[in-house]
């Protein structure tokens, strides 16, 4: 826009001294034409500005929001761990011999729900957005990690013997859901940011071949730029679920204990 | 005259530069400005943890009568340590479960001999792993396909010619069971531009039916542990 407008003035400048008065008058116009987009313009801003300060309105509502959600968080931190205490101090309550042969069960139970810690070998796999995506023109999106690559990479881990497995520290349990929102991914009702590092325990050569395979998760993945990293691991700890176990839509709750034993 | 001319032009460019810097601190400062579905994202989360907390709560409240039980007598403790297992095996998948939900019946579209230009074979073990993702997403508590069970360890894989769940071979077609939230579960898989219609631009039908109540089978195979050690926390 500036250019065009700067042009016709050379020829203008030519003129000086043959024809004054037609300078003037071109000269008087063009003022009045460079003030009309001076103008323009800071109307223009001036708009800007109020739009700003309507998101001023949502920026407010959305530090409330942000305040509370970190409340209810502090709230989840205090009451998860207490949970556990409370099934452990369960357990340690009976001593009977009937008691000892449930416990053995509820140990089984709570290390393949995923309510216990577990340590051993195993495999961590980290993903990353790929760099490249700045370079190229194509769809952004085809190089970021969504939850569908996560998916992909825990379900192969599965497939290859995994015992237990973990996403930036979340134990998966039978009912997880892996979900986008936004640029994050939402696991076990919290939101993950990447770099995303899947941990599992199980055989680390199984399931880096399993990974790594001619045709597998890894090189799929890395045909879109994702930064794969596997990488075996002699010893990790893979942490336990810490939410809640109720379940609301299931009617049969609690059956006489003679069927559980 | 030409004096006044450039000193125009001057203070106008002045202006104009001034303006320009403006615009451009404004634009780039929008990137640090909070996204507008930022609030969204926030109020979908504090949905979430209020619900969670509830749960949480409830829990608690569940266990210290079983607690409290336990205080009673040697009987009395193990049976409320009975109840706390038969709880933690139906969540783990180690225990059948009853409630309302959907039944999915998902095939590949009859083909039409000679006329797909690219012919899928059958419905695949991802479409089948993406379907119990959305599933468990959209809050179901337990899900099984063709009566295997999905545990915290199970897999969707295509191994041969067959899916494998739990290591065991399925055949189509798949009827996948879901509790949960009927209507939800159900909506949310045939929302506009859903998994449903994504999965029908690839010849799979899903049909989704609500049920008051549905079962599903315990997980029936082996429990091992070959590589993982419970952390005993001191």
């Amino acid at each position: 826009m500036t250019v065009s407008f700067w042009k016709p003035e050379e020829p203008l400048i030519k003129y000086k001294g043959t024809a004054v008065s037609s300078v003037k008058l071109k000269s008087f116009y063009l003022s009045v034409a460079l003030a009309g987009l001076v103008i323009g313009l800071i109307l223009s801003v001036q708009f800007r500005m109020t739009m700003d300060i309507q998101d001023n309105e949502t920026i407010r509502r959305t530090q409330e929001l942000a305040d509370q959600v970190a409340q209810l968080k502090k709230e989840q931190e205090v009451l998860q761990p207490q949970l556990i205490r409370m099934r452990e101090q369960l357990e340690s309550l009976s001593t009977g011999p009937l008691s000892s042969q449930i416990k053995e069960e509820l140990e089984m139970a709570t290390m393949f729900s995923g309510l216990s810690a577990l340590t051993g070998s195993g495999l961590e796999v980290s993903l990353k957005d790929s760099d490249v995506s700045q370079a190229r023109n194509d769809n952004p999106d085809l190089y970021v990690v969504h939850d569908e690559d996560i998916l992909r990479v825990v379900n192969e881990l599965k497939a290859a013997g995994a015992e237990a497995v973990a996403i930036n520290g979340q134990r998966l349990v039978a009912n997880t859901g892996i979900s986008c929102s936004g640029p994050a991914v939402r696991i076990n009702k919290k939101a993950l940011v990447p770099p995303f590092v899947i941990t599992a325990i199980g055989s680390p050569e199984t399931m880096e071949g399993a990974l790594k395979m001619r045709g597998g998760v890894v090189e799929y993945l890395q045909f879109y730029g994702i930064q794969v990293s596997v990488k075996k691991l002699e010893r990790l700890t893979i942490p336990a679920y810490s939410g809640s176990v109720k379940m609301d839509y299931v009617t049969d709750k609690e059956p006489e204990l003679s069927a559980a034993a | 005259m030409n004096r006044s001319f450039f000193i125009s032009i001057s203070v106008v460019t002045i202006v104009l530069g001034v303006i320009l810097a403006v615009q451009f601190r404004t634009t780039s400062a929008g990137d640090d400005v909070v996204p507008r579905n930022r609030e969204q994202e926030l109020a979908l989360e504090k949905k979430s943890l209020v619900e969670d907390l509830y749960k949480l709560r409830t829990e608690i409240a569940d266990l210290s009568v079983k607690l409290e039980q336990a205080g009673i007598g040697q009987r009395e403790s193990d049976e409320a340590l009975g109840r706390e297992l038969v709880k933690i095996k139906q969540f783990a998948g180690l225990y059948q479960v009853s409630g309302p939900g959907v039944e999915l019946l998902v095939e590949r579209r009859p083909g039409e001999p000679g006329l797909g230009a690219v012919d899928f074979l059958d419905v695949t073990d991802a479409q089948l792993l993406k379907l119990v993702n959305e599933l468990f997403s959209a809050g179901s508590e337990a899900i099984a396909i063709n009566g295997q069970r999905i545990t915290a360890i199970s897999e969707v894989r295509l191994a041969g010619n067959h899916v494998n769940v739990n290591g065991t071979p399925l055949s189509p077609p798949y009827r996948i069971i879901a509790i949960g939230d009927a209507s939800v579960l159900k909506n949310r898989l045939e929302l506009k531009d859903g998994l449903v219609e994504y999965l029908s631009e690839y010849d799979v039908l899903t049909q989704i039916q609500e049920k008051e109540e549905v079962t599903i089978p315990a997980f029936t195979g082996e429990l091992y542990f070959d590589y993982g050690r419970p952390v005993k926390e001191s």
